[in-house]
């Protein structure tokens, strides 16, 4: 994926990238909660363009039993990517790429959730990403972590979903379609916003360790300003008016 | 998994249906408000949304370049799918396509593909060696109730408002997808003995057999589906034939608002 | 939807929040404390009550207790016991010698089929969650008649009010029988009529609470009902 490719522009001559954002500069981020009333709790979120729906249900009895622990829930994450999400349309279906984001992903609730609250139980969380560009995974779990908070689930933090990567060897804040796919690096995490804890973390491509800092710097800030809005999105919800 | 049916559920909608009432206090053939979203997706050459009460659909259609089999080299091909993953209820379980999907996506498809509103040989590049391939795929996110007419709906809608992306393929200039004409699904089904128009989740829960009915413009059937158990009367039919074709002009209509957008 | 209740200024809070200093005050549901620091858990109002601070939540799951009176649903049937769906993550167990008839072995499913609804009360609730039902005592049994309507399970004490009151005025004021499980279900038992103003009277109650609307709604049918009287 991070081929970079040295002879596509990602920057213009005066620093600013192509969408004519500044280097530390998020895609613009709304969000919704309790949008799907079958759910037990849900949301959607619409970063640039990506949309991210998200539905939980639970917590309910673990089945099949073997997936059962004794002393706490387990989360059951599928995050999908719907047909028409993509440029060229995906075959229906789970594939190795979805199964490890689900995996990751669950893996990074359980350590918010208050899991052993909920011995032999589980709680399903769906991600469905219906449009894709660039970034789905930290979509898919902000859209995850307001949806659990919409359903009661008791949890210790929020997570919100962010990256930077890398591009014409310049560190930039939120990579849209373009600069994921001829960039040099790009560095997903889920950050608790109130503890300053990262409970998930992916990069590929090639950083610095100073240019690692700086990535992390910038993910720090956007947490920040994406957990405002699922907070605000959650008193809209329910608090009859603005935050 | 097999949903729990409360007797009490069977028992009240069997009483409200003697008095010629419904659970929620809606007339027999009167359907919950119906909202209708196009172009609501980027990377979807068309899109849709459609919000029935609790239900919650969307639909986008894609495109691409194929080889024309070769008995037919001057003609496209249409398909449409539909999605019930575990997103969409408490009732829903991950795993290969259910026999209900492939239903709902195959009754879909027959509504839009028998009424011709898509002529295949407009889907046509190259005879022989070069055409387009429409994709519909529909998504249900939340399941309250009549799931078929939502994605029926959905299905047509963004048909309609599609822009086929021919630039992107290098085979001339974008433009609009030709569609002539909107097949529009009504759905019925036995609650209380008798048949009602736009089933909620309760009265799907409580109720037995489904009818799903899908008229062109003109008023002409294009596809029909019988579904789960029960049987009905020809008499019984006559009546929610009626209905389907105001309901469906009804919902014609709302399309050509969101097009005339 | 607006779920502020009238009067004090209600706090919402989401999880993760920090709520302020733990020093001398204790932790309620819905509230951990970190580095000497109360930190919510749950999206709810915030409430501070004898010294205890905790979260009422918005939406919650139905947690079972010993001593709950629930409606169930019988989910399965076996020669000597009944499974229960009573809205939690487990299904109830209710034994033979717990129901309130004497039942041979392999003729439970004489007494109470799949899809029944009864009342009944919770026993026990062990520390997997396993949860035990039983139908001996004042009132419970299975359900033959009426309508049940779902409550959010926050809502439950609202529903019924002070001592339920408000309850009770809601079963004059329509002429219903209305049971309100901790489960988050209602039994409602009476006229076609008073049925359905029961079912939408709960919902408005829900999304609005005792609202000056629902005070309305209500004066409403108590007089309609004194004047057919």
């Amino acid at each position: 994926m991070m081929g970079g490719y040295g002879d596509v522009q990602l920057l213009n001559d005066d620093g600013s990238r192509l969408d004519g954002r500044k280097v530390d500069e998020m895609r613009p981020v709304s969000i919704e909660a309790g949008v799907l009333p079958a759910a037990d709790g849900s949301a959607m979120v619409t970063h640039g363009l990506n949309v991210a729906v998200a539905a939980v249900y639970g917590p309910m009895e673990a089945h099949p039993r073997k997936i059962q622990r004794q002393d706490r829930a387990v989360i059951d994450v599928r995050y999908n990517m719907a047909p028409f999400s993509t440029s060229d349309r995906i075959r229906p279906g789970f594939n190795r790429r979805s199964r490890e984001i689900s995996k990751v992903t669950a893996e990074a609730l359980e350590s918010v959730v208050l899991v052993e609250r909920y011995p032999r139980s589980k709680i399903r969380v769906e991600i469905e990403i219906l449009a894709a560009e660039a970034g789905t995974r930290c979509v898919g779990i902000t859209a995850a972590a307001v949806a659990l908070a919409d359903a009661g689930i008791p949890m210790r933090d929020m997570i919100v979903g962010v990256a930077s990567g890398k591009i014409e060897d310049t560190v930039v804040l939120d990579l849209d379609k373009a600069e994921d796919n001829y960039g040099q690096a790009d560095l997903p995490v889920g950050i608790l916003p109130n503890t300053g804890e990262i409970a998930f973390l992916q990069m590929d491509g090639d950083l610095s360790p100073d240019e690692f800092d700086l990535a992390m710097e910038y993910n720090f800030k956007a947490a920040k300003e994406i957990h405002g809005i699922m907070v605000d999105a959650l008193k809209r919800k329910y608090d009859g008016g603005e935050a | 998994m097999v949903e729990l049916v409360p007797a009490l559920l069977r028992q009240e909608l069997a009483r409200l249906a003697e008095e010629d009432n419904r659970i929620d206090g809606r007339g027999r053939w009167d359907a919950r408000d119906v909202s209708l979203e196009t172009d609501c997706l980027y990377n979807a050459e068309g899109s849709a949304k459609v919000v029935i009460g609790g239900t919650v659909v969307y639909a986008g259609v894609k495109f691409e370049l194929r080889t024309p089999w070769p008995d037919r080299p001057t003609q496209g091909s249409l398909m449409c799918g539909a999605e019930l993953r575990p997103v969409a209820g408490r009732k829903y379980e991950p795993g290969p396509p259910s026999p209900q999907s492939i239903e709902l996506g195959r009754v879909v498809d027959r509504g839009i593909r028998e009424s011709g509103c898509i002529d295949m040989e407009s889907l046509c590049i190259v005879p022989g060696e070069k055409v387009w391939g429409v994709m519909i795929d529909i998504h249900v996110l939340s399941d309250q109730g009549n799931i078929f007419d939502a994605c029926g709906l959905a299905a047509i809608a963004a048909l309609r408002t599609a822009v086929v992306p021919a630039e992107r393929f290098d085979v001339g200039e974008d433009h609009k997808l030709l569609v002539n004409g909107t097949p529009i699904m009504a759905s019925f089904t036995r609650v209380g003995g008798r048949f009602v128009l736009d089933a909620n989740e309760e009265e799907e829960l409580g109720g037995d057999e489904r009818i799903h009915i899908t008229l062109g413009d003109e008023g002409h059937l294009h596809s029909l589906q019988k579904g789960l158990k029960g049987v009905f009367t020809p008499a019984e039919f006559a009546e929610i034939f009626d209905v389907a074709q105001k309901r469906c002009v009804e919902l014609r209509k709302l399309v050509a608002e969101k097009e005339g957008n | 939807m607006s779920q502020g209740q009238a009067g004090a200024e209600q706090r919402l809070v989401t999880p993760g929040m920090a709520i302020g200093p733990s020093t001398g005050k204790r932790a309620g549901s819905g509230i951990i404390v970190a580095e000497e620091s109360f930190i919510a858990t749950q999206l709810g109002w915030l409430r501070e009550r004898n010294n205890t601070v905790s979260v009422d939540p918005i939406n919650a799951a139905y947690m079972p207790r010993s001593g709950d009176l629930v409606v169930g649903i019988v989910a399965e049937v076996r020669n000597n016991l009944w499974f229960m769906n009573i809205n939690g993550s487990f299904q109830g167990l209710l034994p033979m010698s717990l129901a309130p008839w004497k039942v041979e072995f392999g003729a439970a499913r004489q007494h109470m089929d799949v899809g029944d609804v009864v009342l009944a009360r919770v026993q026990e609730v062990d520390e997997c969650h396993n949860v035990v039902l039983t139908m001996k005592g004042v009132g419970l049994r299975r359900l033959n008649q009426g309508a049940v309507e779902s409550i959010p399970v926050q809502h439950v004490d609202r529903v019924r009010g002070e001592n339920n009151a408000l309850l009770q005025r809601m079963r004059d004021a329509c002429d219903c029988r209305i049971m309100v499980g901790e489960n988050g279900r209602a039994w409602i038992e009476g006229s076609s009529e008073g049925i359905s103003w029961a079912r939408s009277a709960l919902q408005q109650l829900v999304q609005e609470g005792h609202s000056k609307g629902f005070e309305t709604i209500l004066n409403e049918m108590e007089n309609k009902t004194k004047g057919d009287a």
